[in-house]
């Protein structure tokens, strides 16, 4: 079974009487353990369509279904449910709770999931480590660098131990060699981990990195809809 | 529950100068509604010794049923024959909480110094038992010469625009005229053995005491109007009332029993009018503690709406960012509400010591004003406002946790 599943899926926003058709017929399977680039020129739904896989958005018509659940069918409580054990994020600015730590940031999802802070500090520790932060676990965001702040992103979308991990452009506000970096621990988390990661870029160095990209073009699939 | 409460601690310090202007709000709302809450608790005091000893009503008091109504259009039948009163006071007597109990008997007529006359109001009163009534009320408003004596029989007290009016001051004769309780008129020579500030300025040139026998004589009657009861406990008069009539009823004698709020001239009127300026001044604080946590904690949701999607897409649900700004709201009302209580001790103890002085409307002199220290009050206030920030931050967060968290992730 697919993790995620999409068929004949749009969606339009609505700019007063203008209708946004962002993305228009969208059929696409993303396998477990997969490591994959959704690509494509500014506005043709990159970000639209991660929205919907990671079920912060809806559909306005098709199917989607992500590890065999409809999310449509889902209510606003399960779908919070839904995203703190399945979903990882990583987003383009970090998104970093700027009064707490980088632990305490990692500790949030499995503290909202309601996990006893004991438990949650050793696994937030072991995910810091993993991704190389284990000596700046008590610095609050505005001490760390843009790279160290994403690392922590990562750790923070790793440590409920997602099926899925989804990235909105992670290295849009990095530098090449921090960039280079990001890209390697995801990779490495990908292989080791067995995570499916999900990711909008428009960074040639990640895309030469994926096992398979996904190339977006006015809200429709151009290339790369089925694994090859 | 705890990194909830770490997390909005840490949030309120996220901008300092708003949080504690907001908690200055808070606070200085909580000093007015407090101190306010403090000087009128400190006046319900002073009027309910003024009623009990002052007026000289007691705690209780005990008329033959029916005495409301009908009293004063058939005296001698509504009153308590010597026999029965013996009997009231000793069963009375009997009763733990009750210090006094005591005959009176109200007396109206005409006092005259030879030249001039006018109408008096007296109460006559057992005079050792009404220095044990009176207790230190006297200290405030001392009696000038002597006071009321159980041998000298004659011997009155004056109020004191009533004493200088008819130019009757201590050691000085007169007469009063007043009708029996068969009809006839009545006339007895008197002399003044002191003259008293009555506290009222209604009263002070009306009012007169007489011994007990004295107004008895005048009335020519051995029956007592009332017995008046002073209690141990002030705080057990319902219960005693209670007590009393059931204990009063089994020994056959119908009474009716009043208690001293219901029977001052003073008591209800003012607390009705303190209450009420009370409800004006609590209402409008809470308008300014409402309207002060909505507006920074609108502030704080607006500023933090990229937050509030970040916590959202990580799985928070909308009752959780509801419950994140309730605390914080409720945060600001309790560091609010601390600071209220720090400026409340720092007034309190600086009209502790230099009490300003001021005469109420009907007052005969001027009274200090003090502000009590009532702490359950205080942690009530505390609660109160505690609460009432949490509801305050809850309208906007509600709004917040509704928010579609895409465009909240967009925010900027």
């Amino acid at each position: 079974m697919a993790l995620i599943e999409m068929k004949n899926i749009t969606k339009d926003y609505y700019l007063g009487e203008t209708v946004v058709h962002a993305l228009r017929g969208i059929d696409l399977q993303i396998d477990k353990k997969e490591f994959v680039a959704i690509w494509g020129p500014s506005g043709s739904g990159k970000t639209t369509l991660l929205n919907l896989i990671s079920a912060i958005d809806e559909p306005t018509t098709g199917e989607l279904a992500i590890a065999g659940k409809d999310v449509r069918s889902l209510t606003d409580n399960q779908k919070s449910e839904h995203r703190n054990k399945t979903i990882g994020f990583v987003f383009q600015g970090f998104n970093l709770v700027p009064v707490l730590s980088a632990l305490e940031n990692v500790m949030l999802p499995l503290q909202i999931r309601g996990v006893s802070a004991t438990e949650a500090r050793t696994q937030a520790l072991s995910r810091l480590e993993e991704v190389g932060l284990s000596d700046l676990i008590h610095n609050r965001p505005a001490k760390m660098s843009g790279g160290q702040q994403q690392r922590v992103s990562i750790a923070r979308a790793l440590v409920n131990n997602p099926s899925l991990v989804i990235a909105d452009e992670p290295t849009a506000n990095l530098d090449s060699e921090t960039a280079r970096m990001i890209i390697e621990i995801m990779r490495e988390l990908n292989e080791k981990d067995e995570i499916t990661f999900i990711f909008s870029t428009h960074d040639q160095r990640l895309l030469d990195k994926v096992k398979r990209s996904v190339l977006l073009e006015d809200g429709k699939i151009v290339n790369g809809a089925a694994y090859t | 529950m705890m990194k909830w409460l770490k997390l909005a601690f840490r949030n309120i310090l996220r901008n300092r100068r708003r949080s504690f202007v907001t908690m200055v709000a808070i606070g200085v709302g909580f000093a007015a509604i407090s101190l306010y809450y403090g000087y009128i608790h400190n006046v319900y005091n002073g009027l309910e010794i003024m009623a009990i000893r002052g007026e000289g009503l007691g705690n209780l008091r005990i008329n033959r049923a029916g005495w409301q109504e009908k009293g004063k259009l058939e005296p001698e039948k509504y009153m308590f024959s010597g026999e029965d009163t013996q009997k009231i006071i000793k069963l009375v007597g009997e009763e733990k909480g009750v210090m006094l109990a005591t005959p009176q008997i109200q007396v109206t007529g005409i006092v005259t110094n030879g030249k001039v006359s006018t109408v008096f109001i007296a109460q006559g009163v057992v005079p050792r038992d009404d220095r044990i009534i009176k207790g230190q009320w006297t200290q405030y408003f001392p009696v000038i010469g002597q006071r009321l004596s159980d041998d000298k029989r004659y011997g009155v007290e004056i109020t004191k625009d009533l004493s200088k009016y008819l130019d009757l001051t201590p050691d000085k004769d007169g007469v009063v005229m007043a009708p029996t309780i068969s009809g006839q008129m009545n006339a007895l020579d008197i002399q003044i053995n002191g003259v008293y500030d009555s506290g009222n300025d209604f009263s002070n040139d009306k009012f007169m005491r007489f011994n007990y026998y004295f107004a008895q004589s005048l009335l020519d009657t051995q029956s007592a109007e009332r017995i008046v009861i002073l209690l141990k406990k002030w705080e057990e008069t319902e219960q005693m009332r209670t007590l009393l009539l059931k204990k009063l009823k089994a020994a056959g004698i119908g009474c009716e029993i009043r208690t001293w709020k219901e029977l001052s001239m003073s008591f209800s009127k003012q607390k009705a009018f303190l209450d009420t300026m009370f409800m004006f001044i609590f209402s409008i604080v809470l308008v300014i503690v409402v309207m002060t946590t909505v507006n920074t904690m609108g502030m704080a949701i607006l500023e933090r709406t990229r937050e509030i999607g970040t916590l959202r897409a990580l799985g928070l649900k909308r009752k959780g960012v509801s419950v994140l700004f309730a605390l914080e709201g409720a945060m600001l009302g309790f560091f609010g509400s601390l600071m209220g209580i720090v400026l409340h001790t720092c007034v309190w103890a600086i009209v502790k010591v230099y009490p300003p002085k001021y005469i109420p409307p009907g007052f005969s002199k001027p009274v200090s004003m003090y502000v009590d220290m009532v702490p359950l009050a205080l942690v009530a206030l505390l609660l109160s406002l505690v609460l009432l920030s949490m509801v305050a931050a809850i309208i906007p967060a509600r709004r917040a946790a509704r928010q579609n968290i895409v465009d909240a992730l967009g925010h900027v």
